[in-house]
């Protein structure tokens, strides 16, 4: 009987998943299944299972509200204004325009937690910028699609978020992890345009000056403020990541219904001085504005889209953990994850080898499946593991972001390139061999990051030593 | 027009929720940093408000598609083929969710007997956790409405949602703009 749990499991829930029943409901039922088949259990005590699931985890709350936060925030005048920064910053080098595309998907990432929508916001507007002052655009379309898959790995990331929801992994730590091989992956990135831009030529803008530099830094920081809020509350040890997603869900409401009037009932209503208005007429009529937004912002139709939109997304992740966890308390009751660990000590691979085994499975799951939807179902089998053969979590979550990361520009789902195809009017080809080049960067980088584990670590240890612990 | 209620109210339902665990949860920060102080029911309302979010709003997501899926397997398939792994997979979600009603209701049935009560307040927990049933009930409500969707030739099967797809709207969304300001210029 014994024998039959694995094949059984995995079976229908591979079986359920190609022929299109949605991955929550996949995972559900051949968990199910397999403990009505072979376990004791009530079904009574699984229904309790799944409630408790949705209803017993606090750290879970960070997802909604990380997705509600980001979704303020993912508006094309956010990714403008960071974009006008960037520019600024880095455009006075050889390959600016480029590099600038890079810093702002790296920013505009953390700010929105999402890797299509950053290529969507951040191409749209770069892409174009870049071919008119002469770059190819298949150089421009594979830097954009690459760097917007930072926005998984650099904090605060939704995919972490589901990675520690999925291994009980602390997610501030995660956090910590992501930052540094987040801000490195980008700097590779980097040094690679500058060296592309010395041999061929590429061009660079003036250098527009400190006092444009802090204007549009300052213009920009309404939105990136909320990486500091989040990160320092964390950081700081101040707030737990699910109560600092809900002031930034607090925060990114007010930049961008009252701040920026992207969206809402201020949209359009200048902040500054109208013609013939004086100073103080303007600061009264933005004050009597800004009390009389504050109500009709409920009933206005973008804000009620915005926050749907967030409810739907949230809806959909959390429906696939709470079945996912079902499936993780089968593969620990049946100890799958420990079998699987005893024959893989048997054969005696090394831990770099059963990593090096690791990424090339997740790299053929990334080709096939939604990033969240691998987590959920590697991360239950892949952790007792790792632990057995004495691999830290977080190492192994980095991994496992990472890995993502490359499934989102390697054909046929990857998401990023479906998005520039669709912005360039290209075809999903010239996508493919426009992201190559800069995907055997990204292999380079996850074999950094696979073979030495301090590249991840080395933040979360500083932190820990920083407060005392160990 | 009965559509249409429902709709707006599944939607002003789980907006509120969302927006209800925010709020919550900001002002326990709030009154733990400003005034050293808290709402002793704050968290527990918050997690059950969670549940009900996520079970309320799986039946919600079945109809407007927006639940996760493979369909690049299916799509090599004839028409044929791919309507009948539809009615497999639907079929596959109502034994599921009859399943998880029978669990539930036992559950549910349990608790009223003992009238174990909630943490904080004083409310039965066979009601408040009643979603857990309700859900699988709606959620089955949407299955067999796409089911006989599939049978009429409305549908092939699930619509998965595609984040590349609402992706490049915002990408249109900030062509637009842009176009618009150029003109201005």
């Amino acid at each position: 009987m014994e024998s039959y749990v694995i094949p059984t499991l995995f079976f229908l829930l591979f079986f359920c998943m190609m022929i299109g029943v949605p991955v929550a409901v996949s995972l559900g039922f051949s968990s199910i299944v397999t403990i009505l088949l072979f376990a004791d259990d009530s079904l009574a005590s699984i229904a309790l299972k799944l409630f408790e699931a949705l209803s017993e985890h606090y750290t879970f709350l960070a997802i909604p509200f990380f997705i509600l936060s980001s979704a303020f925030l993912s508006t094309g005048g956010v990714a403008r204004r960071i974009i006008d920064f960037a520019v600024d910053i880095v455009g006075h080098i050889r390959g600016g325009l480029a590099m600038a595309g890079v810093l702002a998907c790296m920013l505009f990432a953390a700010v929105s937690g999402s890797s299509p929508a950053t290529v969507a916001a951040i191409g749209a507007i770069v892409i174009v910028g870049m071919k008119r002052v002469g770059y190819p655009e298949k150089f421009a379309a594979g830097v954009i699609s690459t760097a917007g898959t930072l926005g998984i790995l650099i904090p605060p990331s939704i995919v972490m978020l589901v990675y520690a929801a999925a291994t009980e992994v602390s997610a501030a730590r995660m956090f910590m992890a992501g930052m540094l091989p987040g801000i490195l992956m980008g700097v590779i990135l980097m040094i690679a345009i500058y060296i592309y831009a010395r041999i061929k030529g590429l061009p660079s803008s003036p250098f527009p000056g400190f006092k444009k530099i802090a204007k549009s830094g300052l213009i920009a920081l309404g939105g990136l403020m909320l990486i500091f809020i989040v990160l320092g509350a964390i950081y700081g040890g101040i707030a737990s990541p699910t109560e600092a997603a809900a002031v930034a869900c607090v925060y990114a409401f007010f930049i961008a219904v009252f701040g920026y009037r992207d969206i809402g009932p201020l949209k359009n209503v200048p902040w500054g001085r109208k013609e013939g208005e004086s100073r103080n007429d303007a600061i009264n009529r933005n004050g009597q504005q800004i009390l009389m937004a504050l109500p009709k912002s409920i009933f206005d139709k973008e804000v009620q889209k915005v926050i749907l939109d967030a409810s739907k997304v949230s809806i959909m992740l959390l429906f696939v953990i709470g079945n996912a966890i079902l499936f993780a308390h089968v593969l620990t009751t049946e100890r799958i994850p420990h079998q699987i660990a005893e024959i893989i000590i048997q054969w005696g691979l090394p831990a770099w080898g059963f990593l090096l085994v690791v990424n090339l499975l997740l790299l053929i799951a990334g080709n096939f499946m939604e990033p969240s939807a691998i987590l959920l179902i590697m991360a239950p089998i892949l952790f007792p593991i790792a632990t057995q053969l004495g691999i830290d979590p977080i190492h192994l979550g980095i991994i496992m972001v990472v890995n993502m990361e490359i499934g989102m520009i390697t054909p046929p789902v990857g998401l990023n390139l479906f998005v520039i195809s669709g912005i360039t009017n290209k075809s999903m080809g010239w996508a493919i061999s426009a992201s190559l080049p800069w995907l055997l960067l990204l292999l380079f980088f996850l074999m950094l990051i696979t073979f030495i584990p301090s590249i991840s670590l080395i933040v979360p240890e500083l932190f820990d030593k920083m407060h005392g612990y160990k | 027009m009965l559509a249409n209620i429902i709709n707006k109210f599944e939607e002003s339902f789980l907006s509120l929720l969302l927006v209800a665990m925010t709020l919550l949860v900001f002002s326990e920060v709030v009154l733990r940093f400003g005034f050293n102080t808290g709402i002793h029911w704050s968290q527990e309302v918050t997690l059950y408000s969670m549940a009900w979010f996520v079970l309320f709003g799986a039946s919600y997501g079945v109809k407007v598609g927006a639940h996760i899926g493979v369909d690049s397997f299916v799509k090599l398939f004839p028409k044929k083929m791919r309507v009948a792994m539809g009615i497999l997979s639907v079929s596959i979600c109502i034994a599921y969710c009859v399943i998880f009603m029978i669990g539930a209701w036992n559950y549910l049935a349990k608790l009223k007997k003992i009238s174990l009560e909630m943490e904080d307040l004083e409310i039965q927990r066979w009601m408040s956790e009643s979603i857990i049933f309700l859900g699988f009930v709606f959620l089955l409500f949407r299955f067999l409405q796409l089911l006989i969707k599939i049978f009429k030739g409305e549908a092939e099967g699930f619509s998965h949602i595609d984040e590349a797809e609402e992706s490049l709207e915002l990408a249109a969304q900030i062509r637009e703009e842009e176009q618009k300001d150029g003109g201005a210029k």
